[in-house]
């Protein structure tokens, strides 16, 4: 008789018997498996006619659902040929095209013990909230402080990786939210440590500039389907504008900028220095763990830096953008915490960054729906997939110059209301790197 | 541990290593001045606390050692938030105010938005400024500092720059001499597997059940947070592979008692805690003894098949060691677990099982050769187990004894050392002696250390004589020198043995002089019976 059960994160498979799966350890003296593997060992097997104990799972009981989800017409192609796939694949799907409810859908089809991985808190309270209106499910929480696992249960993708060992056995679909992340080298390792047979992911942005996004079909399938914003904006989406605008940097911001900026670049080519790519940047800034000059260097570009995206042109100019959009919901956002509570302090509005604290956070983004508050400004922790359904007009101070951030931040005001007209405007400081940056997020947006 | 950018590191062909900190005085300096400062500036904002830090970062000290120490004291800092108006509460009215009045957009709509709120809640204007966001973390002040010496501080940055390198850890291995239920009980809890290789010591090798599939740095925290329970003991060798991001190279890492030990806290030798009255009454009553069995409290590990299995005690004498392990009041689980590691078990072990508990499981044990059971009631009785001891001790004695004498050896050597011979056989010195003063290899002389050829001792007689003065005396010195020229230790005994005693004119060597004590020369075959007798 086979015994197979789950162990950390692993399958074990005692008895005298191997699988084109399993491997050998000989710390234990038993086949081990990936946990991933697990329909597929089962099934070969039974196709072998052993007798196996199979004491893997540890499922939570399936709670009765009431469905009221019902879909677009692209929506049920996407899920048609996720379907197709064997309920594995990924989904590409603008922000506020309703990739939520194709995955609701799914767990309404399926029935059986979900996770919904996502990347932030805030996504779990939002996740939590769309199943018990959709699906009238009471779900559970892994991460954040919460610890209860349910039929339908969301997760962060850190707490999906850490609790590996003993949340791996317990799901037999899993839904990655945002599912690029999942091809970081250490995130990955999730897909490989749990067993559930049935795999979605989502996202607007599958590519990633390190490539690895190639990695993520063997994880969750191949990607199945997929639509861009000029798709779906208008009948779908609303429409938008987008508008870049140029700053002076004040005169004395221009000195420092000028005077730090020298002193970088007289650095680089004294040392005969090119810094053409990402990874000669890098290489670069770990010389500076050495070499004392290298990190002078360092320090006035990143002063420089600062100035052009702090510039009080940019407040003066964002004052005057508040004047003429008196009437509409905005969000703004930058690069830094810093400039997030110097807006904040001076226009007197709510900001969101990883340091709010969870209650006030929920606070804010519930009294920014119903109108209380008319604008939001934060840093990077609302790039990703929060709601906020009538934000019309965004407004990007800084950034990292990532097409990703870029798209997902223009994502945030896209989400259909009748009769909205969006609009994202991007102020730039003249004559800097800056200008740089910010075309390189429109080069590579151009291509998603 | 530490934020990983804030690890520095050298790293040269393949082997890699964290730039502790080596107490120069500059490094004391430093850590020295970041105390007093934190200890004279309670109540300061941490953002204050900061700009002293960088300050150092200014002067030119390495950046990511000045936050490492600020990073540390801060760890041992309470800090607080000035809550006398709540901010959050504040921030509510502020938001509110301007949701209603509109984004204020000049210096005039803020300030009247601003007065609104204050008078609500009958605050300043300047609290309002001061209060709004009291609760950041920069904002925060120093409420209490737990202070620390320099080397404290240093030796803590040290241990931390050690496990924070772990984090990146793809396996470890490491060999120690105690602890061993604490550091088993943590490999256990931490999700690690554990194998046991049994090469120049004991060395324990850890990795995670995934790595089986592939190099991961997955349990690379937890093997950082083992190893303080390893360093815990006064000797420990400690590898682990580091797959290094940067360059994503695989690098070893090594941390050596001998060589680091002083980089790190003095661990506190912790007296091992007893798992329960019996253990602690049994050594108390066996210590008393002074039975000539050195007593250990958990030895170091048995393997036990795949296992391990830390005894309860060990006893050693003249490099014979056995085991017990006392089998208190315990759940079926566990017995039945205990009996399957007992079967596996090599060495020689007595068990002591509560009688009140159900022996059946542990019948046809005592059919595995090196097991014995001992029943008890309430406290271990020691007849049985001296008995056990003795039986232990002549058996393994026996069992040498045969050994050796099974073993072809031709003594030739002029003068055979018993330590040099115990290390070419591999076997303890006692035995050596005993075996040989009993074996008695005929043409020789045994003496307290080394056994000499007889006719070596002729020749050695024969040249003292020569020396001899007409009132039979020769300074001590010279007897000596003879007898050491021919390279044999135990000159005095062979002085003795050829029948000369030492004279002593005063407590100086130099005068002392050996003499004959009869006229008639003694037979040497005589003197090597009374040497066996």
């Amino acid at each position: 008789m086979l015994h197979l059960r789950f162990d950390m994160g692993t399958l074990l498979l005692k008895g005298d018997v191997g699988t084109p799966y399993g491997k050998w350890d000989p710390r234990v003296n038993s086949y081990r498996i990936k946990a991933a593997h697990y329909r597929d060992v089962l099934n070969y097997l039974e196709e072998s006619g052993f007798p196996l104990k199979d004491e893997a799972l540890n499922l939570p009981p399936v709670e009765p659902l009431k469905s009221t989800v019902s879909l677009r017409p692209y929506q049920k192609e996407a899920l048609t040929r996720w379907r197709g796939a064997g309920m594995r694949g990924i989904l590409v799907l603008p922000t506020a095209a309703g990739k939520t409810f194709i995955a609701l859908k799914a767990i309404d089809l399926l029935k059986l013990q979900t996770l919904i991985v996502v990347p932030t808190l805030d996504l779990i309270d939002q996740w939590k909230k769309r199943v018990s209106d959709s699906l009238g499910l009471e779900a559970g929480a892994v991460g954040g402080g919460e610890n209860t696992v349910r039929m339908v249960t969301i997760s962060t993708y850190d707490s999906a990786y850490l609790q590996a060992g003993t949340l791996g056995n317990r799901f037999m679909f899993m839904i990655f939210d945002e599912v690029h992340h999942l091809a970081s080298p250490s995130y990955m390792q999730i897909a490989e440590m749990y067993v559930a047979p049935y795999r979605m992911g989502l996202t607007a942005t599958y590519e990633r500039s390190d490539e690895r996004h190639q990695l993520l079909p063997r994880l969750v399938g191949e990607p199945v389907y997929s639509a861009k914003i000029e798709d779906l904006a208008g009948e779908y989406l609303s429409p938008y504008t987008y508008e870049k605008v140029f700053v002076e940097l004040t005169a004395e911001e221009q000195q420092v900028y000028d005077l730090e900026m020298a002193v970088f670049k007289g650095y680089l080519s004294k040392r005969g220095i090119t810094l053409k790519s990402a990874e000669d940047f890098q290489k670069f800034i770990m010389t500076t763990g050495r070499d004392k000059q290298a990190r002078e260097a360092l320090l006035a570009r990143n002063r420089a830096v600062k100035v052009a995206l702090n510039s009080k042109s940019k407040l003066t100019h964002l004052a005057e953008q508040f004047r003429t959009h008196r009437k509409d919901k905005m969000l703004i956002f930058t690069l830094h915490n810093d400039l997030v509570y110097v807006i904040s302090r001076r226009f007197l509005i709510p900001a969101v960054t990883y340091q709010t604290p969870k209650e006030e956070r929920r606070e804010i983004l519930e009294r920014f729906r119903n109108g209380d508050y008319r604008a939001i400004v934060t840093s990077q922790v609302l790039d990703e997939g929060v709601d906020v359904p009538d934000a019309s007009v965004g407004f990007i101070l800084s950034g990292t110059g990532s097409a990703r951030e870029y798209i997902q931040r223009l994502g945030r005001l896209l989400r259909k209301v009748e009769g909205k007209r969006a609009k994202l405007v991007e102020i730039v400081s003249r004559e800097t790197m800056e200008v740089r940056t910010s075309r390189r997020r429109h080069k590579t947006a151009a291509g998603a | 541990m530490l934020p990983s950018e804030l690890l520095a590191v050298w790293k040269r062909k393949g082997t890699i290593c964290p730039r502790y900190s080596r107490f120069s005085q500059d490094d004391l300096a430093v850590a020295s001045s970041l105390i007093e400062i934190y200890d004279a500036h309670v109540g300061c904002k941490k953002s204050r606390l900061k700009e002293f830090a960088d300050e150092f970062e200014d002067k030119g000290f390495e950046y990511r050692f000045v936050r490492g120490l600020a990073f540390l004291l801060d760890r041992r800092s309470t800090f607080k938030c000035d809550d006398r108006i709540n901010a959050s509460e504040l921030r509510r009215g502020i938001f509110e105010a301007s949701g209603k009045l509109g984004v204020p957009t000049s210096q005039e709509e803020r300030k009247r938005v601003v007065e609104a709120v204050a008078a609500e809640l009958r605050i300043t204007d300047l609290d309002v400024e001061r209060y709004l966001y009291a609760d950041l973390d920069s904002e925060l002040a120093l409420e209490r500092f737990q202070r620390l010496s320099p080397i404290e501080l240093l030796k803590e940055y040290n241990i931390r720059l050690a496990q924070t390198l772990l984090f990146d850890a793809t396996e470890a291995r490491f060999t120690t001499t105690d602890n061993w239920q604490n550091i088993f009980h943590a490999v256990k809890r931490l999700g690690l597997i554990y194998e046991i290789e049994n090469d120049d010591g004991l060395w324990v090798k850890i990795s995670g059940p995934s790595s089986l599939f592939k190099l991961t740095r997955r349990y690379g925290t937890s093997m950082a947070k083992l190893l303080p329970t390893i360093l815990v003991n006064p000797n420990w060798n400690f590898e682990a592979r580091i797959l290094w991001k940067y360059t994503n190279e695989i690098c070893n890492f090594k941390l050596e008692s001998q060589r680091d030990s002083f980089l790190f806290k003095t661990p506190q030798p912790s007296a091992v805690a007893f798992d329960s009255n019996v253990e602690k009454d049994f050594a108390q009553r066996f210590e008393a003894l002074k039975s000539g069995w050195l007593l250990k409290r958990e030895p170091e590990p048995l393997t036990a098949g795949k296992q391990v299995m830390i005894p309860d005690f060990s006893f050693e004498r003249d490099g014979v060691r056995v085991y017990m392990e006392i089998v208190g009041f315990w759940t079926n689980d566990y017995l039945v677990h205990k009996v399957e590691k007992l079967k596996n078990v090599e060495a020689s072990m007595l068990v002591a099982v509560d009688e009140d508990l159900a022996c059946g499981k542990f019948e046809g044990l005592e059919k595995q050769s090196q097991l014995k059971l001992v029943l008890f009631r309430k406290r271990v009785p020691l007849p049985p187990v001296i008995r056990f001891l003795d039986e232990a001790y002549r058996g393994t004695r026996m069992t040498q004894i045969g050994l050796i004498r099974s073993l072809p050896i031709v003594f030739t050597e002029p003068v055979v050392s018993y330590a040099e011979f115990a290390q070419r056989i591999g076997l303890s010195l006692e035995v050596v002696k005993t075996v040989l003063a009993e074996m008695s290899p005929s043409g020789y002389v045994i003496m307290p250390t080394t056994m000499v050829r007889k006719d070596m001792l002729e020749q050695v007689a024969e040249k003292i004589e020569e020396k001899v003065d007409r009132s039979g005396c020769l300074p001590l010195s010279a007897a000596l020198k003879v007898v050491e020229d021919e390279g044999i230790e135990d000159a005095t005994s062979v002085l003795e043995t050829l029948g000369y005693k030492i004279v002593w004119h005063g407590i100086n060597v130099e005068k002392a002089e050996v003499t004959k004590v009869e006229k008639e020369s003694r037979q040497l075959s005589d003197a090597g019976h009374s040497q066996t007798a």
